[in-house]
């Protein structure tokens, strides 16, 4: 009962966060499917999507250079190489986890200055957050620009919007489907291994320390898809955010089995009492991954490598 | 009669250098607006721009001078004049040099009033209403006129002192600051990002639309300053020689500072709380052409035109492509100048 009222309000704040806009149009991913296709068979004219603003689209018919800053993940799910990448510190700081596909393409700081938008020319541009329809009329003097009605905290809903947008709903599908099986892999190794036992994700930065929303990023793939148990404390601290911070005290109490550690260096916290009493520390379960690995991001790739990060830890 | 004469001989060379000072102003301004336009993370070379205003360039460099960096442009210029002439105003009316309504608090009382209209009418809202950016000006005007209430009610003691405005001022605009990041804490994460441009000043996303929201209160309101000015000047000869000289001293005050909290506010509205402007032009102004306002208010809003012009220049090519918010550079040259007036102010 208690988890029913903080799914629900999780899911209030999560819509009255993001715009109200989804609810009608994207929630039901059935309905957006049989609209796409519909046009698509009525006409064989531009097809056009109304977006997260309420803006009609016009999506241009086979993209070429598609910018979809910090949606690379799905881009890449679908084989499509986006025109340029999300950056930080002028190119330094990229999405790591995707450089396998992502290397040869080139950079873009991460709030989308006009003139650099401009200068990788794309033909159609995906926005994953809503902004104000000043900016949005800006980028469309240089593309179309299709503002996303799924929230990026929802993966799945993310990944059929763009299958959608782009005209590959089947791809997107499939990519959802084939995921799902993956994810049922890591499922029974954790039944098997790790039946009824808890874990939780831990961000560390120097002495602070962040637990991922059960719900969001790795928590969705931890939690909903391999079937850890959650812990009560991880259930009480979610917020609106992806990541809430939480005490020593809090972690400690936690009581986990086994702790998914996302962090760059050792920290003095390890040295505490608290933290060696920790039942994951005390048997061994921890395992450290650096904060440039998938678990801190969203989409079907991001996943999946964090899936094959659980079952190596888990066969260690 | 031989010293009126003389006196008027004066006025006639004061009148023509000032006159000639500004137009070499304007012309520096728009050597600026050149260069500004010439430089930014797309390369342009002099015959390409050439080409494009002429009518024969391509339709991506139009693109890019006409519809991303010339309203850049143009607000930065209509941002800085406002900005200046409201900190002229303020100066003007309460006296003292120091008075810049981005200290005093005029800044972030409207910024946080925009805020707090944006906050409120994104609420629980399909669609924010179409009028929702046009209405901002306003919300920020009536946050202004707050804070210029506030403080003078609260400097009020049988008279308002120079220096008791500031430190009210400086009061109420840690209030209005603290405030502001209350709202912006209950924002969800892009609208916080969306408000943040109310701390820091920026002009980046700037659009022909934004211009034309701020372009009817310049219009207004730099005519209406200009016209004033001369009771300005009245009022710097003190109190009781102005009322001598028959003006309604209260009146003006409040007719002035209306004026100059509108500038500030649209400005605002338009690219954020950009301190120091307000308190940097008018003084390089006063220091060129001396402390009358019939000649200080231009100059001092084609200085601060130029300020901002090229600290947004600044702004968009140190870290190429990535942006500095504008107020930051503006901060980055005006604090020092701002430590140096407090330093060697005369009590």
């Amino acid at each position: 009962m208690k988890k029913l009222a903080l799914g629900t309000l999780s899911l209030t704040l999560l819509l009255a966060a993001c715009g109200n806009n989804e609810e009608d149009t994207e929630l039901d991913p059935a309905d957006g499917t049989d609209e796409a296709t519909e046009e698509v068979q009525e006409s064989e004219g531009p097809r056009v999507l109304t977006d997260g603003l309420g803006n009609e689209v016009e999506i241009p018919e086979d993209p070429e250079a598609v910018l979809a800053s910090y949606l690379e993940d799905y881009l890449t799910a679908l084989d499509i190489t986006p025109v340029a990448q999300w950056s930080i510190n002028d190119g330094e700081g990229v999405q790591s986890y995707l450089q396998d596909d992502l290397a040869d393409v080139q950079t873009i700081p991460y709030d989308l200055p006009y003139e650099s938008v401009m200068s990788v020319e794309p033909d159609l541009i995906l926005v994953r957050d809503q902004i104000e329809q000043d900016m949005v009329d800006q980028y469309n003097l240089i593309a179309p620009t299709y503002v996303m009605n799924a929230s990026p905290t929802s993966w799945r809903e993310t990944m059929r919007e763009i299958g959608t947008v782009l005209d590959r709903e089947d791809e997107a599908a499939s990519v959802i489907e084939s995921y799902d099986a993956r994810a049922e892999e890591t499922a029974s190794l954790v039944q098997e291994t790790a039946e009824g036992e808890s874990a939780a994700a831990i961000w560390m930065i120097d002495t602070s320390l962040f637990v991922v929303h059960p719900e969001r990023s790795s928590g969705s793939v931890l939690y909903g898809d391999a079937g850890f148990d959650i812990p009560d404390v991880v259930d009480q601290l979610s917020d609106d955010a992806d990541w809430a911070a939480v005490s020593l005290e809090e972690l400690a109490e936690m009581d986990v089995d086994h702790l998914f550690l996302i962090s760059d260096a050792e920290s003095e916290l390890m040295e505490d009492r608290l933290w060696q009493n920790i039942p994951a520390v005390e048997n061994d379960n921890v395992y450290t991954f650096d904060s440039q690995s998938a678990w801190l991001y969203y989409g079907p790739i991001a996943n999946e490598q964090v899936l094959e990060h659980i079952d190596s830890s888990l066969q260690q | 009669m031989e010293r009126s004469k003389q006196s008027s001989h004066y006025k006639d060379k004061a009148f023509k250098r000032s006159t000639w000072l500004l137009l070499f102003l304007i012309c520096l301004l728009g050597v600026l607006v050149m260069v500004s336009l010439a430089s930014g993370y797309m390369a342009l070379t002099p015959t390409e721009i050439w080409l494009t205003v002429t009518g024969a360039g391509t339709a991506s460099h139009e693109l890019l001078l006409y519809q991303f960096r010339l309203p850049r442009i143009v607000l930065a210029v209509l941002v800085g004049t406002g900005m200046a002439t409201a900190g002229a105003i303020f100066q003007g009316v309460t006296q003292n040099g120091l008075a810049d309504p981005g200290i005093i608090g005029i800044h972030s009382g409207s910024g946080f009033f925009a805020v707090l209209y944006l906050y409120l009418l994104t609420l629980n809202q399909d669609q924010p209403p179409v009028w929702l950016n046009a209405g901002l000006p306003f919300a920020a005007f009536i946050g202004g006129i707050s804070a210029a209430v506030l403080i003078y009610v609260l400097a009020w003691k049988e008279g308002v002192t120079p220096i008791r405005l500031i430190l009210v001022g400086i009061g109420v605009n840690a209030g209005f600051s603290a405030a502001l990041l209350l709202v912006q804490l209950r924002m969800s994460e892009s609208d916080f990002n969306r408000a943040l441009i109310w701390l820091s000043g920026s002009i980046w996303n700037a659009s022909w639309a934004a211009v034309l929201r701020l372009l009817p209160w310049i219009l207004i309101f730099i005519p209406l300053s200009l016209y004033k000015a001369r009771v300005l000047s009245v009022m710097q000869l003190g109190e009781e020689m102005a009322v001598g000289l028959g003006t309604a001293i209260e009146k003006e005050r409040i007719k002035l500072l209306t004026i100059g909290v509108a500038l500030s506010a649209a400005s605002v509205s338009a690219a954020g709380g950009i301190a120091f402007v307000g308190l940097i032009a008018p003084h390089l102004a006063r220091r060129l052409v001396g402390g009358k306002f019939q000649r200080l208010i231009p100059v001092s809003a084609v200085t601060g035109a130029i300020l901002i012009v090229l600290s947004d220049t600044l702004a968009r090519t140190i870290l190429a492509p990535s942006e500095i918010p504008v107020g930051l550079i503006v901060s980055v040259i005006g604090a020092p100048y701002f430590i140096y007036l407090l330093i060697t102010i005369k009590d």
